[in-house]
C-alpha cells in the first residue's frame, strides 16, 4: 500500500477503534446505569419485604394474649329510673356513664349442621361418645356424627366514664410569661363570673405542654364554661382565647378473658342432600334424640341448618 | 466492573428469594392462626359454659360485642325538681319556653327550665395487656358454701404463704366466677402460674384450683357525646319555700296540666335546699 493510502487505513482503524472503545464505554456506562438501576429496583423491594415480615413477626409474636377491641357503642334510648340524694350534703362532683361489654359468642352454623342442646350434661356428653348415630328422617336414614361445639375466646369488661363538673381542661396557654405569674392569670381569668367562671380551688399548670387543670370549688361552674369552646385568658395588655374542653377520667374494670364452651348443646354433621322442610327435620331430630334407646335424654332445642347457614347465639 | 455488579446482583437476588420464602411461611402462619384462634392462646383461660338457647340470625354479620347494665347518672344542683313526662313531645316545648311561671296560691314562681345533657360513650378502644403481678384462680366448683369475702380470705390466706409457692397478697378482686390475686412480688405470680395446680382448702374441702396468668385491660380511647334526656327536663330555681311534701305535689299538679304546657307526668323528684341529687339514668328495653 502506498504510505497515503496505508496511513488513510490506519487512521479508518483507529477511528474504528475509536468508536469501538468509546461505544463499548457507553455501553458499559448504560450496562452500568442499568445495573445500577436494577440494583436500586432490587434493594427497594427487599426493603419492603423486610418491612412486611417485619409487621408480620410482630403481629404473630404479639402476645396472642393481646386482644384489640374497637367498637361504637350503639345509641340506646334512655329514661330516667331513681334518684339518689347525697345524704351529709356532700357534693356529686360527676357525672357518669357506665356500662358492661362482653363479646358475643356465636357459631356459625353451616349447611347440614345442626345444634341440639339437651337439658342435662351427661347426655350431651354421652351422645358426643357415641359419635355416629342413625336418625330416621322419613324414608331416608341420615347418619350424623356428634362433636363438641368449637366456641371462641371471649372478652368482657365493665367501663366507667366520669365527666367532672368541678374540674376542666384547658390547653393552647401561651407560653409569655413565667410558670408562676401564668398559674395565677389563669386564676384570675377563670374566677371572673362575668365570663362564667366561678371561685377557683386549684390550678394544675403544666408550662412544657400549655395545658392546665381547673378546679372550681363549686359544681356545676364548670358546664357553664363548657357551653362554649373557649375562654378568655387575660395576659395584660392582650387576652388570649384558650381552648376549654371537659376532664374525663377512664376507667376499665373487671377485666376478663375467658374461654367458652358448650357443655348442653352438641354439633350434628352430616345433614346432606335432604329435600326437606327445615322445621320437619328439626322435628324428626328432636324426636331421634329424645329416645334413652337412642343415647339421647330431654331435649331443649333443636335447630338445623340446610339451605342456608345461620348464626347461633351462646348465651348463659 | 461488571463482574462486580454481577455479584452484587446476584447476592441481592439471592436475599430476595430468601426474604420471599419467609414472607409466605408467616402469611401461612397467619392464615392458620385467623382459622385455629384458640390455639394460640399459651395459657389456659377460665371457661364459661354457654347454651344455645335457639337465638339466630341470618346472615353473615353479627355485632362482636354485647352492651348491658347502661347506667348514666347526673348530678342535680339544690332548688331544683327534675320532671319525667309519658310524652317526650310534653318536655320538649317546655323547653323551648326556657322560663316558665308556676302559680301556687297567692304566689308566682319564676322557674327555668332546661334539657339534661346526659354523658354517653359512643366508641370505645380497649387493648388488653398481661399484668405480671396478677393471677386468676379459676375451676370453683358449683355449690361452694362460702360467701365471698369468705371465699376471699380463704384464697389470700393460702396464697399468702410461701410454703405454697405464695407471697405477699396486695390486691384480690372477685370476677364472675373467678379471682383475681394481685402479687406485691411479680415473681412469686409467676411461680404460681408455673406450678399451676393447686389444692386449696376452702372449708371442709380440698378443691383443685387452677392459677393462671391474668391480663387486664386499658382503656385506649373512649369518646363521650351528650345526649339530651328526651322525656325529662330540669326544673331550676325553686325557691325555698313550703315543706318539700307539699312543693312536690304542687308541682307534679302543675306539670300535669296540659293548658300549662304539661302533660301525664311519670316521676317528679325534687331536690331540696342544701342538698344534691344524682339522677341515674338507665337504657329502655325496647
Amino acid at each position: 500500500m502506498s504510505p497515503d493510502l496505508s496511513m488513510i487505513v490506519d487512521a479508518d482503524m483507529d477511528n474504528k477503534q475509536q468508536t469501538y472503545k468509546e461505544l463499548s464505554r457507553e455501553i458499559e456506562v448504560i450496562k452500568g446505569e442499568q445495573n445500577e438501576g436494577l440494583i436500586h429496583e432490587i434493594l427497594k423491594e427487599n426493603l419492603q419485604l423486610e418491612q412486611e415480615i417485619k409487621s408480620l413477626e410482630a403481629e404473630l409474636h404479639s402476645d396472642a394474649r393481646e386482644f384489640q377491641i374497637k367498637e361504637n357503642i350503639p345509641e340506646k334510648k334512655l329514661k330516667f329510673t331513681s334518684m339518689k340524694s347525697s345524704e351529709d350534703g356532700g357534693q356529686f362532683s360527676n357525672s357518669s356513664c357506665s356500662f358492661q361489654v362482653s363479646s358475643q359468642i356465636l357459631y356459625k352454623l353451616q349447611k347440614g349442621q345442626a345444634l341440639i342442646t339437651f337439658e342435662k350434661e351427661e347426655v350431651a356428653q354421652n351422645v358426643i361418645t357415641m359419635g355416629k348415630h342413625v336418625v330416621q328422617l322419613e324414608d331416608n336414614s341420615v347418619e350424623v356424627t356428634a362433636q363438641p361445639v368449637p366456641l371462641p375466646i371471649g372478652v368482657r369488661f365493665q367501663v366507667h366514664a366520669n365527666v367532672s363538673k368541678m374540674k376542666i381542661n384547658v390547653t393552647g396557654i401561651p407560653d409569655e410569661l413565667p410558670e408562676e405569674q401564668t398559674r395565677d392569670k389563669l386564676e384570675l381569668s377563670f374566677y371572673k363570673s362575668a365570663n362564667g367562671g366561678g371561685e377557683v380551688e386549684s390550678v394544675d399548670y403544666d408550662k412544657k405542654s400549655g395545658s392546665a387543670v381547673i378546679t372550681f370549688l363549686k359544681s356545676g361552674v364548670a358546664d357553664k364554661i363548657l357551653k362554649k369552646k373557649t375562654y378568655p385568658l387575660y395576659m395584660n395588655p392582650k387576652c388570649y382565647q384558650v381552648t376549654v374542653s371537659p376532664f374525663i377520667e377512664r376507667r376499665l374494670e373487671k377485666y376478663q378473658v375467658f374461654s367458652a364452651v358448650s357443655k348442653r348443646t352438641v354439633l350434628l354433621t352430616g345433614l346432606k342432600g335432604i329435600r326437606m322442610d327445615e322445621e320437619n327435620v328439626e322435628d324428626l331430630i328432636n324426636i331421634h334424640f329424645q329416645r334413652r334407646n337412642n343415647g339421647g335424654g330431654e331435649v331443649d332445642v333443636v335447630k338445623c341448618s340446610l339451605d342456608e347457614s345461620c348464626i347461633a347465639y351462646f348465651e348463659e | 466492573m461488571s463482574s462486580t455488579f454481577q455479584n452484587v446482583l446476584c447476592e441481592l437476588q439471592e436475599t430476595q428469594s430468601r426474604l420471599k420464602m419467609k414472607l409466605q411461611e408467616l402469611q401461612q402462619q397467619k392464615r392458620e392462626r385467623m382459622n385455629f384462634p384458640r390455639d394460640e392462646i399459651p395459657f389456659p383461660v377460665p371457661e364459661v359454659p354457654l347454651v344455645f338457647q335457639g337465638r339466630t340470625q341470618q346472615g353473615r354479620q353479627a355485632p362482636k360485642f354485647m352492651v348491658s347494665d347502661l347506667e348514666i347518672c347526673c348530678p342535680l344542683p339544690e332548688g331544683s325538681a327534675l320532671v319525667t313526662f309519658e310524652d317526650p313531645k310534653v318536655a320538649d316545648r317546655l323547653i323551648q319556653q326556657k322560663e316558665h311561671k308556676i302559680d301556687i296560691e297567692d304566689c308566682r314562681l319564676r322557674v327555668q327550665i332546661q334539657p339534661l345533657e346526659l354523658p354517653v360513650v359512643t366508641n370505645i378502644q380497649v387493648c388488653s395487656q398481661p399484668d405480671n403481678h396478677r393471677v386468676l384462680v379459676s375451676g370453683f366448683p358449683a355449690g361452694l358454701k362460702l360467701s365471698e369475702e369468705e371465699l376471699l380470705d380463704k384464697l389470700e390466706i393460702f396464697f399468702g404463704k410461701a410454703k405454697n409457692g405464695g407471697g405477699d397478697v396486695e390486691t384480690r378482686e372477685m370476677l364472675q366466677g373467678t379471682v383475681m390475686l394481685g402479687f406485691a412480688d411479680e415473681k412469686v405470680a409467676q411461680h404460681l402460674c408455673q406450678i399451676g395446680q393447686f389444692r386449696v382448702p376452702l372449708g371442709r374441702q380440698q378443691v383443685p384450683l387452677r392459677v393462671s396468668p391474668y391480663v387486664s385491660g386499658e382503656i385506649q380511647k373512649a369518646l363521650i357525646k351528650f345526649q339530651q334526656a328526651l322525656h325529662s327536663v330540669l326544673v331550676t330555681n325553686i325557691p325555698d319555700i313550703l315543706d318539700a311534701q307539699e312543693l312536690h305535689d304542687i308541682l307534679e299538679i302543675h306539670f300535669q296540666k296540659p293548658t300549662r304546657g304539661g302533660g301525664e307526668v311519670e316521676a317528679l323528684t325534687l331536690v331540696p335546699p342544701g342538698q344534691q341529687g344524682l339522677a341515674v339514668f338507665s337504657s329502655m328495653s325496647s
